[in-house]
C-alpha cells in the first residue's frame, strides 16, 4: 500500500492554544481511517491542515510525494477533496448545481462540464441517494438531505485522498450504512479515506483508527489492537466499554462495539 | 420549455411593452404622436427609456453579485462605499461650481469634469478605499465593516462640503433620489459599453458565487484562489454600480430586489441568475420610470422615490411571509 | 436633419473622453444651429462660462430657470417673451401662468424642448446645460452671486434681448430706488447694527452677500463681516454676543426666535425691533436681481414702522 498523504510534526496554534501538537500520520491508498477524539481535541483543525486550508506553524505535509504547498491549487483540488462540517453551507441554488461544483477542479472555472463530468455527478448523487431532490434548492432540504448533497459534492471530485469531517451527521441509519459502504468501496478502489466520526461503532469498523486527544495523536492502529482500544476508553474517560461481537449471520469476523457505561 | 426560458421570454416581452410605453410617456401623460412629437420621441424619450433599462440592468447585475459574494440576501450594490463616494463626487463638483468654488477659481474645472465623471470616479474610489482599508478581498466580514466605515466617512466629508456650500444641497438631494431626466444618447452608449463589459465577465466568474454557497473554506478547497477572484468580482460590481449611479443617481432597491424576484420565480445557478437579475432590474427601473413620468404629468416624480416605495412594500411582503411561516 | 442629429450624438460621445472634452472647451462653441448662414448674426454675448452665445435674432421664446433671471427679463420689458420658468419663479403675477419646468437640478428636459425655446437662461446646472446643448437648444449660464454680479448679469441679459444699454439703465433705476429708500431711513435708526437671518440653523446674510450690499446702501451696519462669507452658518452665540440693534427675518422666524435657547437675551427682540417679513415680499430679499430695490423699500417700510412705534 502506497502512502498518498504524509504529515510530519504538524503544529497549529490558534491564539495561545496549541490545537494540533506534533501530529504525524500517513494515509495510504486502499485504506479507510477513522479519526476520533473528545470534543475540542483538534480533529477538524487537523483535517483543515491536511487539506491545505490552513498553514501549520510547524511540520510538513506531502501529497503524492510532493509538498502540499508546491501543488498548484486546481491540481491539488482534483486529488484531494475535503468535506466540511455542515454548518457553513447555505444557498438558493439547486442540489445538482451544488454537486456539480465537485467537478470544478477538473474542468476549471472557465471550462464547462463534459459527459464524463455529468456521469460522475449523477453517480455521486445516486450513491448518496439524493437524485430525487436534484432540482430542489439547498436551503429547502432537511439536515440529512443536505448532508447527502454535500457528501455527493465531495465524492464527485473522484479524488485520490478524501478527507471528511463528520460525514455521518444528520444521516439516519440506512444512509449511514450506505455512507460507510461508499467509503469502503472507494478505499478498496485505491483511494485514501480519512473520516472524523463521532459514532464510535462506525469508527471501530474502519481499517485503522486514529485517536486524537488535546491536539496529540495518542493512538494509530487497527481496531483489533488492544492497546488502541484501551487508549480510546481512557481518552473518553471510561464513558463506555468496548466489547467484541460476532454478529449472527455475519461472516464470522469479530466486530467491536462501544457500549455506553450506565 | 423550462421555467428559465419562460421567465426570460416574459422579461423580454415586458421590456418591449414597457419600451413602447416609455416612448409614449411624455409631458402630457401617455401619447404616441409621431407626427408632432417625432423629434421629442427620438431625441429625448427613446434614449431615456433605453437608459432607464440599462441603468436598471447594471443595478440588478451588481445586486446579484453583491448578494452572492456576501451570501447575504440583504446585500445591495451600494454596500462598499460606492454610494457615499459617488455622493461626495457630486457634492464636490456642485460646490466647486457654486459660490465657494468661484472664490477658489475652480468653477471652470468643475464644469469640465462634470457631474457624471465625478460620480463615477467617486463610486470607484469609494470601493478602492474600502478594499485598501480591508487589505484586499480576502475576508468578507472585514470588507463589510470597512465598507461601513468608508461609507460613514465619505458621507461626513460630503456634509462638511455642504456646510460651506449650501447651494449644493438641492443638487445632492436630487442625486440621492435618482432620475433619468438627463439620459441622452451618449449616456446610452456609455451604459451599453459598461454593461457589455461587466455582464459577460461576471458570468465567467459566476461559478465562484456558486462555490461560495458551500462556505469559504469549502470553496477554497475546490482550488479557487478566492481573494483574487473576489477582488475581480468586486471591481466589476464597482464598475456597474459606478456607471449606474453616475448616470441616474442613487436609485434605491432595484439592485436589492431584482435577484430576489428572480429567485422567487426560478431556481438557477449564479450564471443564469446574473443575466436574469440584470433583465429584471432593467424591467423594474423602466416600469418605475414610466410611472414616474406619467402619474403626475406634466410634473415628474423622482424615480428613486418610486423604487423606494415599491421596494419597501416588497420587503414588507417578504417579512410578513417569513413571519407567517416562522 | 437626421444626419445632423447623429453627428451631434457622435460629438457628445467623443466629448466623454477626458482629453477630447478639454479640447472641446477650448474650441469656440457654436451653441445654436444657425438656420441661415447667410444673414450676419445679430445677437452676440458672452455667458458666465466664457462661452460666446450667438443667436440669429433677438430671442422670442425664452425659458428662465432662476427666479432672479426671470425677474430681470421682466424688468427689462421682455416678460411677454417668456414661455416657461422654473417652479420658484413667481413674480410678476403674469409669470405664474407660465409652464413650470422643475428646478435647476431636476428640470424637465422634454418639456423645455417641447416649448421650442430659442434661449434658455440657467444658473449652475452642468448636466442640464450639457443635455440641452446636446439637443441643440441655446443655453446661457448666468450666476448672479453678488450685487455687482446682478448688475453685470442684467447687462448680459439686456444684451441677449437685443438692447445692451437697457441693462445699465435698469440698474441705474434700481440704484436710484435704493438711494431713495435710503433717504427715508429714520434718522434715529441710521448706522444701526442689523442681523439678517435667511434660514434657521441659523444662516445669516453677511456684508458680502447681495442683500448685504443693499443693507449697506441703506446705511445699516451688518453684524456679519465680509470675512465670514456671503451666507455663513453661524453659531447662535455669535448673534447673542453681537447684540444687534435690529433683526430682519421672515415672519415665521421672528415669531419663533424668542423661544430659541439664549435668544431671550436679545434686546432687539425684547424691545420689538425685529422686522418679520411676509413670504411674498421676502422673495425680493433673497433673489439677486433688480427686485433688490423692492427689498430696500420693504426694509425701509419696516424701519419706519419701528421708528413710529418707538416714538409712541
Amino acid at each position: 500500500m502506497n502512502v498518498l498523504l504524509r504529515a510530519e510534526g504538524l503544529v497549529l496554534e490558534l491564539g495561545a492554544r496549541r490545537v494540533v501538537d506534533g501530529v504525524s500520520l500517513e494515509l495510504r491508498g486502499g485504506e479507510w481511517t477513522a479519526l476520533v477524539g473528545p470534543n475540542g481535541a483538534g480533529k477538524s483543525s487537523l483535517l483543515t491542515l491536511l487539506a491545505g486550508l490552513r498553514r501549520p506553524a510547524a511540520g510538513r505535509i506531502t501529497l503524492l510525494d510532493r509538498e502540499l504547498d508546491a501543488w498548484p491549487l486546481r491540481a491539488r483540488a482534483a486529488q484531494l477533496a475535503w468535506l466540511a462540517q455542515q454548518g457553513a453551507a447555505e444557498g438558493e441554488i439547486a442540489a445538482r448545481d451544488v454537486v456539480a461544483l465537485g467537478r470544478l477542479p477538473r474542468h476549471g472555472l472557465l471550462g464547462a462540464p463534459d459527459a464524463a463530468d455529468h456521469a460522475a455527478i449523477d453517480a455521486a448523487m445516486r450513491e448518496t441517494e439524493c437524485s430525487a431532490f436534484a432540482a430542489r434548492r439547498l436551503a429547502t432540504l432537511s439536515g440529512g438531505e443536505r448532508q447527502r448533497v454535500l457528501l455527493a459534492r465531495a465524492l464527485a471530485v473522484e479524488p485520490r485522498v478524501l478527507l471528511l469531517d463528520e460525514p455521518g451527521s444528520f444521516l439516519d441509519p440506512p444512509h449511514q450504512r450506505t455512507l460507510l459502504a461508499g467509503l469502503v468501496a472507494r478505499a478498496r478502489a485505491g483511494a485514501a479515506v480519512l473520516a472524523v466520526l463521532h459514532d464510535l461503532n462506525a469508527a471501530l469498523a474502519a481499517d485503522r483508527v486514529l485517536v486524537l486527544d488535546a491536539g496529540r495523536l495518542v493512538a494509530d492502529a487497527p481496531p483489533h489492537d488492544a492497546a488502541m482500544r484501551a487508549t480510546l476508553i481512557e481518552v473518553f474517560r471510561h464513558a463506555f466499554s468496548i466489547e467484541p461481537v460476532a454478529p449472527a449471520g455475519g461472516d464470522g469476523r469479530t466486530r467491536w462495539v462501544a457500549l455506553p457505561s450506565l | 420549455m423550462t421555467s428559465v426560458t419562460r421567465l426570460a421570454l416574459a422579461l423580454l416581452a415586458l421590456a418591449l411593452a414597457l419600451g413602447v410605453l416609455g416612448l409614449a410617456a411624455g409631458a402630457q401623460g401617455l401619447g404616441l404622436d409621431w407626427a408632432a412629437d417625432g423629434a421629442l420621441i427620438a431625441d429625448i424619450r427613446a434614449p431615456r427609456t433605453l437608459g432607464a433599462f440599462g441603468v436598471g440592468a447594471l443595478l440588478g447585475l451588481a445586486g446579484a453579485i453583491a448578494q452572492g459574494l456576501f451570501r447575504n440576501p440583504l446585500a445591495d450594490p451600494y454596500l462598499l462605499g460606492t454610494a457615499a463616494g459617488a455622493g461626495l463626487g457630486v457634492v464636490l463638483v456642485l460646490a466647486a461650481g457654486g459660490m465657494v468654488g468661484a472664490r477658489f477659481g475652480v468653477a471652470a474645472l468643475a464644469l469640465q469634469v462634470g457631474l457624471v465623471s465625478a460620480a463615477f470616479a467617486g463610486a470607484v474610489l469609494g470601493m478602492l478605499l474600502t478594499l485598501a482599508l480591508a487589505r484586499g478581498a480576502g475576508r468578507p466580514m472585514v470588507l463589510l465593516l470597512a465598507g461601513v466605515v468608508v461609507g460613514v466617512l465619505l458621507t461626513a466629508l460630503a456634509e462638511l462640503v455642504l456646510l460651506f456650500s449650501p447651494e449644493a444641497l438641492r443638487g445632492k438631494q436630487v442625486f440621492m433620489l435618482g432620475g433619468t431626466g438627463f439620459l441622452g444618447w451618449s449616456s446610452v452608449a456609455t451604459i451599453t459599453v459598461v454593461l457589455a463589459l461587466a455582464l459577460p465577465l461576471s458570468m465567467l466568474l459566476a461559478r465562484v458565487l456558486d462555490a461560495l454557497v458551500l462556505g469559504e473554506a469549502s470553496a477554497a478547497s475546490l482550488g479557487l484562489p478566492l481573494p483574487r477572484l473576489r477582488l475581480v468580482l468586486l471591481l466589476l460590481m464597482a464598475l456597474a454600480t459606478g456607471c449606474a449611479v453616475a448616470q441616474a443617481g442613487l436609485v434605491a432597491f432595484v439592485g436589492l430586489v431584482a435577484p430576489h424576484l428572480v429567485r422567487r420565480w426560478v431556481t438557477v445557478a449564479h450564471g443564469p441568475l446574473l443575466v436574469l437579475s440584470a433583465a429584471t432590474g432593467g424591467v423594474l427601473l423602466l416600469a418605475a420610470d414610466v410611472v414616474a413620468r406619467v402619474v403626475i404629468a406634466p410634473q415628474e416624480l423622482p424615480v428613486g422615490l418610486l423604487t423606494a416605495l415599491l421596494g419597501g412594500a416588497f420587503l414588507l411582503v417578504l417579512l410578513r411571509r417569513a413571519g407567517a411561516t416562522a | 436633419m437626421i444626419a445632423r442629429r447623429v453627428m451631434r450624438a457622435a460629438l457628445r460621445v467623443l466629448s466623454m473622453l477626458p482629453m477630447l472634452s478639454v479640447l472641446c472647451t477650448l474650441l469656440p462653441a457654436q451653441a445654436a444651429p444657425s438656420a441661415s448662414n447667410a444673414a450676419p448674426p445679430s445677437i452676440r454675448f458672452v455667458d458666465d462660462r466664457g462661452r460666446n452665445i450667438v443667436l440669429a435674432a433677438p430671442p422670442a421664446r425664452i425659458v428662465s430657470l432662476l427666479p432672479s433671471l426671470t425677474e430681470t427679463v421682466c424688468e427689462l420689458g421682455a416678460c411677454d417673451r417668456l414661455v416657461g420658468t422654473d417652479r420658484f419663479s413667481n413674480w410678476p403675477a403674469a409669470v405664474r401662468a407660465l409652464p413650470k419646468l422643475g428646478g435647476l437640478e431636476d428640470a424637465q428636459v422634454e418639456r423645455i424642448v417641447a416649448l421650442k425655446p430659442d434661449l434658455v437662461l440657467v444658473a449652475n446646472a452642468p448636466r442640464l446645460i450639457e443635455r440641452l446643448e446636446g439637443l441643440g437648444v441655446p443655453v446661457a449660464m448666468l450666476i448672479p452671486d453678488t450685487f455687482d454680479d446682478a448688475r453685470r448679469v442684467a447687462a448680459v441679459v439686456a444684451g441677449a434681448l437685443g438692447d445692451a444699454a437697457a441693462g445699465e439703465r435698469l440698474w441705474q433705476r434700481t440704484e436710484a430706488r435704493i438711494a431713495a429708500a435710503a433717504s427715508r431711513v429714520p434718522r434715529a435708526l441710521r448706522g444701526q447694527r442689523v442681523y439678517l437671518e435667511v434660514a434657521s440653523a441659523p444662516y445669516a446674510a453677511g456684508e458680502a452677500s447681495f442683500v448685504g450690499a443693499v443693507l449697506a446702501r441703506l446705511g445699516l451696519v451688518n453684524i456679519v463681516p465680509a470675512s465670514l462669507g456671503p451666507f455663513p452658518r453661524l453659531n447662535p452665540e455669535f448673534v447673542l454676543r453681537a447684540q444687534p440693534d435690529m433683526i430682519i427675518a421672515t415672519e415665521g422666524a421672528v415669531a419663533e426666535m424668542p423661544g430659541r435657547a439664549g435668544f431671550g437675551s436679545l434686546r432687539a427682540l425684547r424691545e420689538g425691533r425685529a422686522c418679520g417679513i411676509a413670504p411674498e415680499p421676502w422673495d425680493s430679499l433673497v433673489r439677486s436681481g433688480p427686485r433688490l430695490a423692492d427689498a430696500a423699500e420693504v426694509i425701509v417700510r419696516c424701519l419706519e414702522r419701528m421708528a413710529a412705534t418707538a416714538a409712541r
